[in-house]
């Protein structure tokens, strides 16, 4: 791998010169307490230490609503509507988020590639950024939180500036066309690197690894857990929204005024809603709320085998933004462990 | 209609018969608009297609014909959503979008040189016309075949008079077709559910693919029923439906089983073996 250093006063210019390549999207803080990724017009407003967005990066590839085709009633033709894509850089991306695209890649870009996902994944530069755990992180328990791929320049950070990681060919040219804010990477920075590293390790609640949890959950799916926790649950989609791998969406077809077009859409879907199990004839999958809560445990614990890492890749965003206080990590905890323990058991 | 690199673009397809098979079922042959696609387009037994109705949606539905006959396929489509209600109300010369097909299918190629048991509960006999009619098809490929339809009333079995007017054919080709209901006092032929009838089939329980579908409650005394006379677990298929709405592994809504073995129905189903559905809590 290639390895470069941007020296703390090189950041703004290196953050302008981005607008280069498209389109700049960044971590911003929208509230006193929240942060999201935003079209970033001024460079100075790009946050670097934040925990976690209220938006996930999925948007700028799955957008929460997006039109598919456009119709003509009376032909019955479908016009395909792709919008238009511009290049845009993505920068500031934790570990946890470029696995979650590379699974979304996994999923959308397979033998069937879903080509308004691809087109998006081709126009977006991906620049990740390090961080520190907070209470909610359990990314190095996933074996998530640090990345090999998925991503053009990764910047780890060093207390004079950035060791910069360049993950693609992509990445290369960016450094390429921009080396006079480059300097090659010292002894120092090498162990400032490795300092950062223990310390990110150090913070984490919990160590080792939940590769077995997926046989826990699926032998405690009549524990009376279940019964307590789901009955907490609003049933609003928070954690499915918020979650960086949640990828289901419904199809709608809606016609004009005129009822001779129309277009179809597609839009952010929930497994935590009645609808979404329900097939022609009533019958319904996912019954009861029960049945949709442990849905999402299942969902998210499985395993994605092609990266050999579960569809959730520890970024507490779950926890972090539901209403109801549901705590995943505490539950999973539980599930791993034994019920009797308390909260986090150890 | 779009570009050929758009996973979700749909195809014309004229509709070109209706057949009223029961009170809510119809069963609708159609043909390809585009030559090329009519001439290319082919597909497994036991796969689906999605249909669509420009401004009322899009359905999945399983394809229930040969695929001998190319450029044409049939559907058997039961009235019980607003797109299938407007499905029904389509005349011949109307036309559907229709994009796939999708799925895994049956692997009937596994079953060459051995016999096949079809086992049809209430709308179960839709995909399994497919495998069967493959089979009739290709005669000479497979054993003994044996296909049993079943329902609740007599007006509910499904292709009951196509198979019916199959008996002659049948007696010479080694065929056997069972049709039985469990709750028809003026039925005049066989009463029971199936599993009850699958000692009279005429395939060896040694040597035989068994493809089983119906509703979920129906497989365990079915695979129970099976095991038990003989046949080999691992030659048994069912197949399973869900609410598909993209059937290319992406929308989600089909996705099923437990943490250790999570599915899209679309693509690694709808067909799945006996041993993946007994190590997987939620499948059916």
């Amino acid at each position: 791998m290639r390895y470069l250093k941007l020296a703390t006063p090189n950041v703004s210019a290196f953050l302008d010169r981005l607008s280069n390549y498209g389109d700049l999207y960044a971590p911003t803080k929208i509230s006193e307490k929240f942060y999201d990724f935003r079209r970033i017009e001024d460079v100075d407003k790009v946050e670097f230490n934040y925990n976690r967005t209220v938006t996930p990066e999925k948007k700028y590839f799955i957008p929460p609503k997006q039109d598919m085709f456009e119709f003509d009633m009376e032909e019955g033709d479908y016009i395909e509507k792709m919008g238009e894509i511009k290049p845009f850089v993505l920068f500031g991306l934790h570990a946890c988020s470029i696995v979650a695209l590379r699974i979304l890649d996994g999923i959308y870009l397979d033998k069937y590639p879903d080509k308004y996902y691809g087109m998006r994944r081709e126009a977006g530069i991906i620049i990740g950024i390090s961080c520190l755990p907070d209470e909610y992180c359990f990314c190095n328990l996933r074996r998530t939180d640090f990345v090999d791929v998925g991503f053009d320049l990764f910047l780890h950070e060093l207390p004079d500036g950035y060791l910069i990681r360049v993950g693609s060919e992509r990445g290369h040219k960016v450094v390429d066309e921009n080396l006079d804010l480059f300097v090659d990477v010292n002894d120092e920075d090498i162990e400032n690197f490795k300092k950062f590293e223990k310390k990110r390790h150090e913070m984490f609640k919990y160590k080792g690894s939940f590769d077995n949890l997926r046989y826990m959950l699926e032998l405690t799916e009549n524990s009376s857990l279940w019964v307590e926790e789901s009955e907490k649950c609003l049933g609003c989609g928070n954690c499915t929204m918020t979650c960086p791998t949640c990828r289901c969406y419904d199809v709608k077809d809606i016609p004009d005024i005129d009822g001779k077009h129309g277009k179809r859409i597609r839009f952010w879907d929930s497994c935590q809603f009645r609808s979404h199990g329900l097939v022609a004839g009533g019958h319904n999958f996912r019954e009861t709320k029960k049945d949709r809560f442990i849905n999402r445990y299942v969902c998210k614990n499985a395993y994605y085998y092609p990266l050999g890492t579960s569809y959730c890749v520890g970024c507490g965003n779950c926890t972090y933004f539901c209403p109801a206080d549901i705590d995943f990590l505490d539950i999973l905890m539980k599930i791993r462990d034994s019920s009797e323990e308390g909260k986090h058991g150890q | 209609m779009g570009s050929d690199d758009n996973v979700y673009n749909l195809y014309k397809c004229r509709l070109l018969r209706v057949y009223d098979l029961t009170e809510e079922e119809k069963l609708f042959l159609l043909r390809f608009e585009d030559s090329e696609i009519a001439e290319s387009w082919t597909f497994i037994p036991g796969q689906f297609v999605q249909v669509a109705l420009p401004g009322i949606g899009e359905v999945p539905i399983s394809i229930c014909s040969s695929p001998v006959h190319r450029g044409f396929f049939e559907m058997c489509i039961k009235k019980v959503g607003k797109v299938t209600e407007m499905i029904h109300k389509l005349k011949p010369g109307d036309f559907v979008g229709v994009r796939g097909p999708y799925g895994n299918g049956f692997p009937v190629q596994d079953f060459e040189n051995s016999d096949i048991l079809l086992i049809a509960a209430g709308l179960g006999m839709a995909p399994l016309r497919s495998v069967f009619m493959h089979a009739v098809d290709n005669r000479w490929k497979f054993g003994n075949i044996t296909a049993i339809n079943s329902a609740r009333y007599g007006n509910n079995l499904l292709f009951r008079k196509e198979l019916d007017a199959m008996q002659d054919i049948a007696g010479a080709e080694n065929i056997r077709i069972i049709q039985t209901v469990t709750r028809d006092p003026e039925w005049p032929g066989r009463i029971g559910r199936a599993q009850e009838h699958i000692k009279d089939a005429n395939t060896d329980p040694g040597n035989s693919y068994v493809v089983v579908c119906g509703p979920p409650a129906c497989y365990q005394s079915i695979f129970d029923k099976l095991i038990e006379t003989g046949y080999d677990p691992k030659k048994i298929y069912v197949t399973l439906e869900r609410r598909m709405k993209c059937g290319v592994g992406k929308c989600g809504h089909c996705i099923a089983g437990s943490s250790t073995f999570l599915k899209y129905i679309c693509i690694d189903g709808p067909v799945f073996g006996y041993y993946d559905i007994i190590s997987t809590p939620n499948l059916i």
